[in-house]
């Protein structure tokens, strides 16, 4: 029985640091596994009465009553005034020390054993009280309103109270708490356990509070990167000021009045600002830079795709100079960015550029302590839009080593100056920064999204962090991460709910930018998907088996069902012409794309030479046929590719690619994604066998994969092509009752036309009936019917309205007789 | 009991933690005034205004010249800062040395002025 008379439960084996020592402990004293009763717990709880303001108010107290001692002693008229001097005084100095000991030990209480009461910060210790039993449930309500726990709720979008309902009330049950804070505080390389792990540990170690994150998309992995983004931020916060050389620093360095005219002190940024780029310091680029300039290179190019941090790492490197943590010969390095644009507009005349970009060289080779970062460097080689070309200026300044110089460019711009310019380019030291991993990613959008909070004084769920991570990957294919998703995320900014960035607000900035549905199906979309076949039913006339396919796999992409890194869906149609191959794949744009612009179509028959690859893939701007260019211009688009069995086995080959890994790459190398289309191949292949055996009576379905077999075993299609398709679907042809109604959808789009002039026409069934008799060809389908209607009702109309016998506000109707069948 | 551990404090982390203050107090007078790069530049031409020499006699001298004065220009700006420094770290390390020598007497005098405060 411990001193509260609860039994004091077996706790399980240890995993982590040790146990308090019997010897330490007052008998009966553990609670949940830790001795509340060692001296660093009572000053934990003694630093807590005695609140945050206690040095203040007693460090001016105890002046106070120095005062009044002295005053005591010196004014006082009799020997009791003295003494009362001497008390006073006495009092004066305890409060001096009290308030020193509050200071220096009590409130930072450093960590001062390996047991865990010994390794808990002040702050968590403080708040646990030894008269209760320390289950996880206790534990919680102890340290909920710390602001380190504050952070998880906030940024796991849980409350507080939601999370302490579902811990366990059982004394037990801490042990593994404590256990895992201690891993998590290790993990994070922190010798003291803050409240954030504590928090960490309760939440990774009660499996209904993980059920519930389960239930929010969340796993216990995020709740440790969550612990690990809070270490990041304790430690941010605990750093010492760093030392950036002092008064006299810069005195035996020329002045750069040019330089700073012309260009951005980002050193001089850092020192003023702060900084937030330690993550990157130690990064393996940063580091490659330091090794050039340190190996005695005078110029670096630092060479990586868009949105990969080119400049983070230069803003990194000018905190490392700055604080003396590199080479010696680089200590208190400045680095000024160059902007060509100010450059560009301040020369007036012939001759000012080279004149400006001079004096700048010659005044930072002159000052000594300059490097020079040329950000977007191909504007310095003419290469661009607002761009001139310097090079003939910084050419002999490379050669001849004057100024340390990083230029930053994508791995194209690189690549064009070595062909261009392999003399300039030689003399540059690459620096090839590759694109950081998942986790690395992670690490930046968190610490970005701290900063993001602390100037939008707003709240970045965690979820919306990951989200933001997933959706610029998945459809910003142009930039490279981190850039991407730290641009989506502060996209979201404008979507907040409530002063809260959620995976919604995420969600609904990619829509905004991008035109795509990645939410959840709202109910109104949803109850549109569910009905997606009797929205293709009112353009489509039949078709059924060949329209429930393709919806039920738009369902099953817009529920998330589908694989992410393949189209939205694959299908090849099969059948004869004209019986709504093409209106299905338009019907598709329309309902899943909302508008059937949004379609791409390439008849294959003009890509049956080998050489049409080339073309197909071409990324030049004036290749009107590139398949490439047409999907990164509509992303989100239907891909028709009409014939498909014309065209060149390579094209198929390629195709192959495209239904597997979802994108192509261009000539120059650069991916174009597929994974937002819809890819549709159509073609005639086996149209006779479809019409035989349609009309001897046999359903599609019933000899489906017998037809699949004879298209493959004729070798007009490779079994790996189809077996790519989500769906084969076979067209079945039109019966003539059908194209009474596909007669019916074409009227309806007449007087679509005509409603411009007021006026409507409608065709007698005898009349309907004798347009499809008359256009009727079972080897076209519904082909003819629209260069009948054209013929017959679009001709007599057109000649009523100009004989003055059709007026707005008439309803004309079109009887046989009226119409003229004998025009071929 | 409380008593107790403010003394055992005192005597120990608490007089060495004000050691290292007081370390770190004197370091950090030291680099305000950037004394060690001072001192390695103390010859060191004043913001680097230099004249280049010319081909001519006359224009080495010159330049010689001009040089001269930009480095007496440094070097007299950086010994006055250092004497700056000096007086400071000077004040700072009486300070420092006054603390760390009363540290201990604190609690002790506290103790004196009671009794004599009880006892008369």
């Amino acid at each position: 029985m411990n001193e509260q008379g609860q039994n004091t439960p077996t706790l399980p084996e240890p995993q982590g640091p040790a146990m308090p020592t019997a010897g330490r402990t007052r008998p009966g004293a553990v609670s949940g596994g830790l001795d509340l009763y060692t001296v660093r717990a009572r000053k934990a709880r003694l630093a807590r009465k005695l609140g945050k303001h206690f040095y203040t108010v007693y460090m001016y107290g105890a002046l106070v009553w120095a005062v009044v001692a002295i005053g005591l002693y010196s004014l006082g008229p009799t020997a009791a005034w003295q003494r009362a001097g001497y008390i006073v005084g006495f009092v004066s100095l305890a409060w001096f020390m009290l308030s020193l000991w509050y200071r220096d030990d009590l409130a930072s209480l450093p960590p001062s054993g390996k047991d865990i009461v010994d390794q808990l910060s002040g702050d968590v210790l403080g708040r646990l009280d030894p008269r209760k039993p320390l289950s996880p449930h206790e534990v919680w309500s102890a340290i909920a309103k710390h602001w380190q726990v504050m952070f998880f709720c906030n940024h796991l979008l849980l409350p507080s109270d939601l999370i302490k309902d579902h811990l366990s009330t059982q004394e037990a049950d801490s042990a593994a708490v404590w256990n895992e804070a201690t891993r998590l505080a290790s993990a994070s390389e922190s010798n003291v356990i803050d409240a954030g792990y504590v928090a960490a540990a309760l939440i990774r170690t009660s499996p209904q509070v993980l059920e519930i994150l389960t239930h929010m998309k969340l796993t216990d992995k995020d709740v440790e990167h969550i612990s690990g983004w809070l270490g990041r931020a304790l430690e941010d916060f605990r750093r010492d000021k760093p030392y950036f050389g002092g008064i006299g620093r810069d005195w035996a360095n020329g002045f750069t009045p040019q330089l700073n005219r012309f260009g951005h002190n980002i050193s001089l940024a850092i020192e003023t600002n702060g900084s937030h780029y330690g993550w990157l310091a130690d990064s393996p680029g940063v580091s490659s830079i330091k090794g050039a300039f340190a190996q005695g290179a005078s110029s670096v190019a630092l060479i990586g795709a868009d949105g990969i941090g080119k400049t983070s790492h230069v803003y990194a490197l000018a905190q490392v100079l700055l604080e003396n943590k590199s080479n010696p010969a680089l200590a208190h390095r400045q680095i000024i960015g160059l902007n060509p644009s100010l450059i560009l507009s301040s020369a007036r005349g012939p001759g000012d550029l080279e004149f400006i970009v001079t004096n700048l060289m010659v005044e930072a080779a002159h000052a000594g302590n300059i490097v020079l970062f040329l950000d977007d460097a191909q504007l310095f080689f003419g290469s661009g839009p607002g761009s001139f070309d310097a090079t003939q200026i910084l050419l002999p300044i490379l050669q001849n080593r004057a100024v340390q110089m990083i230029m930053a460019m994508t791995p194209n711009d690189f690549q064009r100056l070595k062909m261009n310019n392999q003399a300039f380019a030689g003399l540059l030291t690459p620096v090839v920064l590759q694109e950081p991993g998942e986790n690395d990613v992670m690490r930046i959008l968190e610490d970005t999204a701290l900063a993001l909070e602390g100037q939008h004084h707003l709240f970045i769920a965690y979820e919306a962090i990951r989200e933001a991570y997933r959706l610029s990957g998945r459809y910003d294919q142009d930039t490279a991460y981190p850039g991407k998703a730290i641009r989506l995320l502060e996209h979201s900014l404008s979507h907040a709910s409530g002063n809260v960035i959620t995976a919604t607000s995420v969600q609904e900035a990619i829509e905004q930018t991008h035109g795509v549905k990645v939410g959840a199906a709202a109910p109104v979309e949803a109850d549109e998907l569910l009905h997606l076949e009797d929205k293709i039913h009112q353009r489509m006339i039949n078709q059924v088996h060949a329209v429930n396919v393709v919806a039920a796999a738009l369902r099953r992409a817009r529920a998330g069902v589908a694989n992410p890194k393949r189209p939205i869906g694959s299908f090849l149609f099969l059948g004869p012409t004209g019986v709504g191959k093409t209106e299905l794949a338009k019907s598709i744009a329309a309902v899943y794309f909302k508008d059937e612009t949004n379609m791409i179509r390439l008849d294959m028959s003009e890509y049956q030479q080998p050489d049409d690859v080339q073309r197909l893939l071409s990324s030049g701007a004036n290749e009107s046929k590139s398949l490439i260019l047409a999907v990164r211009e509509r992303p989100f688009s239907v891909v028709l590719l009409d014939e498909i069995e014309k065209a060149h086995p390579n094209i198929l080959n390629l195709l192959l690619q495209l239904l597997d890994e979802g994108q192509l790459t261009d000539a120059g190398g650069r991916a174009a994604s597929f994974k937002d289309c819809i890819i549709i191949c159509t073609s005639n292949a086996g149209a006779d066998t479809i019409r035989d055996r349609v009309t001897k009576g046999e359903s599609l379905e019933s000899f489906e994969d017998q037809f699949t077999d004879q298209l493959i075993n004729s070798g007009q299609f490779k079994p790996e092509l189809l077996n790519r398709f989500d769906e084969i679907v076979l067209f079945r042809p039109l019966k003539p009752e059908e194209l009474t109604q596909v007669v019916a959808l074409m009227m309806a789009e007449v007087n679509k036309v005509l409603a411009n002039q007021n006026i409507s026409v409608e065709l007698t069934p005898a009349a309907s009936g004798k347009i499809v008799q008359a256009g009727y060809d079972p080897r076209l389908g519904a082909r003819p019917m629209r260069r009948m209607l054209q013929r017959t009702v679009e001709d007599s109309i057109a000649a009523r309205i100009l004989a003055g016998q059709a007026n707005p506000g008439d309803h004309v109707v079109l009887d046989v007789t009226d119409l003229d069948f004998s025009k071929k | 009991m409380l008593a107790f551990e403010l003394f055992t404090w005192w005597y120990g982390q608490g007089w060495a933690q004000l050691s290292k203050n007081v370390r770190h107090r004197i370091v950090g007078t030291s680099n305000m005034f950037s004394v060690p790069i001072l001192i390695q530049t103390l010859f060191s031409p004043w913001k680097r205004i230099i004249t280049y020499p010319g081909a001519s006699i006359d224009a080495k001298l010159r330049a010689f010249g001009d040089n001269m004065v930009s480095r007496a220009v440094g070097f007299t700006v950086r010994v006055l800062v250092l004497l700056a420094a000096a007086i400071m770290l000077l004040i700072v390390s009486i300070a420092a040395i006054i603390e760390v020598v009363a540290w201990p007497l604190v609690p002790i005098m506290a103790l004196i002025l009671l009794v004599k405060g009880i006892t008369g």
